[in-house]
């Protein structure tokens, strides 16, 4: 787990970055572009959430309000003080991680898995009543709408970038680095002392404690990095869509869908919820044609995966790990997490 | 009365959950290097008495002092910084990290890289005798070896106190000798050890003194000879006088 990639790892991970990048430059669908533009928005989510969950055991259900309060703050901050986006998504992602202090500081004197779920959710639930109470700033779920997209720019050679909602590829590419950005953070953190410690922390506090590793500084630490990383996601997507309402990003649906997407693809590795994401988000799309019957099938394969593939569908590449250097990298088994969580 | 022999030093420490008092007003001191063993029926406060040390409850009443400092109110990581490990009676390995990695955990407090735990941690994997086993999952452990997992990884941490919470519990018979070799090994490295042990014959073997422990209260300090002729201690624990 702690090791290096192996050389045919290091390649395979290449090989994907270079898709992901060249992809656009070869489809020009802005429909497919925008599925695969969410994708990573929400793959990036789940590796965040994962990173708290799957990797330092909090099992927080309530990660949403981090995304909920980026997405607000940039888009206000942006819109009423005509600032421009560039600078609000970084100091979004700022203000999600003090978010996300503040809650883990009452979080970290919980033990009881069930009672920091409940803390954390109620937590997000506060967060969405505000945001739709206070309509006179937010608008509440009649929308807010006029939220600035971010500025454009031009590349010397390549000519002018523009952000609007017909032109998909410049909106891709921003999603591209923030995507490959969060899993390049988090997977430093996890193969490093941190992420030994977080996962010492995850398999018993009382022994990591005894050995001398300090949990409050893990903890937060955890939590403030996964914060910050949502909460920067969250500011992406409000200068995306360019509409929000508490509820489309404060909801609990959308929670499960994270949730949904990191035990389909594999909790407590890497590479499982980015799987999960990109599955879940193209494939529940894929359905639009059969309408709300589609969440069945969405339900119905959660289902079956908890049931049968326990470690998600990253169990599929165990095949591959050893191969390509992954280890458990990839398919750290967390079925008895699961069990237990 | 205190020297500065003691490395450990309990004044008069008592803890009550609720209306029970778990542990009553116990006292004693515990020499450098010495091996020093905690005797009593189920329920004597034994392990309370650990986790106090250890730093994982906090006494009602009464202080602690560790090399002459009062550790009284530091956590448990605290405690361990300063030269403080410990064992649990129901081992508690990282599952899903390998033997290696275990140990390695132990180091993060004194090493910066991950390269620098791996190198710390090889001697003490291979001073428990888990060498074959090191890139094995500690889930996939028998609970023998699991109890020479957690000696290396409390050894790991550079401790100068050393608390084995029943190192024989739950094993089986074939392998309790190896296991109490390796205690005597632990001992020749200066550590100075408290045992809480059921098992008679490993306890009177490995200990300098020892103590006596009925309802959270002390009956009985001294040499293990004079403790398995105490009255009270034939009349609650053994029976009759231990051969």
């Amino acid at each position: 787990m702690f090791a290096p990639l192996a050389l045919q790892g290091r390649l395979a991970v290449a090989a994907l970055v270079a898709v992901l990048l060249v992809l656009p430059l070869v489809w020009h669908d802005t429909y497919v572009l925008h599925l695969i533009i969410l994708s990573m928005v929400f793959g990036a989510f789940a590796v965040a959430w994962n990173f708290t969950t799957g990797y330092a055991g909090l099992k927080t259900f309530g990660h949403h309000a981090f995304f909920g309060i980026g997405a607000y703050f940039s888009a206000l901050i942006s819109k009423n003080f005509e600032i421009t986006p560039w600078l609000t998504t970084p100091a979004a992602g700022l203000v999600a991680a003090a978010a996300g202090l503040v809650v883990a500081l009452p979080v970290l004197r919980i033990r009881s898995v069930p009672h920091v779920a409940m803390v954390t959710l109620g937590f997000a639930e506060i967060v969405r009543v505000l945001l739709t109470v206070f309509r006179e700033t937010t608008r509440g779920e009649m929308g807010l709408w006029g939220i600035p997209a971010y500025d454009g720019f031009t590349i010397p050679g390549l000519g002018e970038v523009v952000f609007n909602a017909a032109e998909k590829v410049p909106y891709y590419y921003l999603a591209a680095f923030l995507f490959l950005g969060s899993v390049y953070a988090v997977v430093r953190m996890v193969k490093s002392p941190v992420g030994l410690a977080l996962v010492a922390i995850r398999d018993s506090q009382d022994a990591a404690e005894s050995l001398g590793i300090n949990l409050t500084r893990y903890k937060l630490l955890a939590f403030a990095t996964s914060a910050f990383l949502v909460g920067l996601l969250g500011a992406f997507y409000a200068h995306y869509i360019l509409l929000l309402t508490p509820s489309s990003v404060l909801g609990l649906d959308l929670m499960i869908l994270v949730i949904g997407m990191t035990l389909i693809g594999g909790v407590g590795t890497l590479f499982g919820p980015i799987l999960g994401a990109f599955v879940m988000t193209i494939g529940v799309e894929a359905m639009r044609g059969i309408g709300e019957y589609r969440m069945l099938i969405y339900g119905a394969l959660i289902v079956a995966v908890v049931m049968f593939m326990p470690r998600g569908l990253v169990a599929l590449l165990d095949g591959l790990g050893p191969r390509f250097g992954f280890g458990r990298g990839v398919r750290m088994a967390t079925a008895d997490d699961a069990k237990t969580g | 009365m205190t020297t500065s022999e003691d490395i450990l030093a309990v004044e008069g420490i008592g803890i009550r959950f609720g209306g029970l008092v778990a542990v009553n007003d116990v006292s004693f001191t515990v020499r450098r290097g010495e091996v020093f063993g905690l005797l009593g029926p189920n329920g004597a406060g034994k392990t309370t008495l650990f986790h106090l040390i250890a730093g994982a409850l906090r006494p009602t009443t009464g202080r602690i002092r560790f090399e002459g400092r009062d550790v009284t109110g530091m956590r448990p990581d605290q405690r361990s910084r300063l030269g403080i490990a410990r064992t649990f009676q129901i081992t508690q390995p990282f599952a899903e990290l390998t033997v290696e990695e275990n140990v390695m955990a132990a180091a993060l407090v004194r090493h910066r890289s991950l390269a620098e735990m791996r190198h710390a941690a090889g001697p003490y994997v291979d001073m428990v005798g888990l060498a074959h086993k090191r890139h094995e999952l500690a889930k996939s452990l028998s609970t023998g070896q699991r109890k020479r997992l957690e000696l290396a990884r409390a050894m790991a941490t550079g401790p100068r106190l050393l608390l084995l919470d029943e190192v024989t519990g739950g094993v089986d018979q074939a392998s309790i000798p190896g296991l109490i070799d390796l205690v005597d090994r632990l001992r020749e490295t200066g550590v100075t050890l408290i045992l809480v042990e059921h098992n008679m014959r490993v306890i009177m073997r490995l200990s300098n003194r020892m103590m006596f422990l009925n309802r959270g209260e002390k009956l009985a300090e001294g040499t293990p000879e004079a403790i398995s002729s105490h009255p009270d201690v034939v009349n609650l624990y053994l029976g009759q006088p231990h051969a």
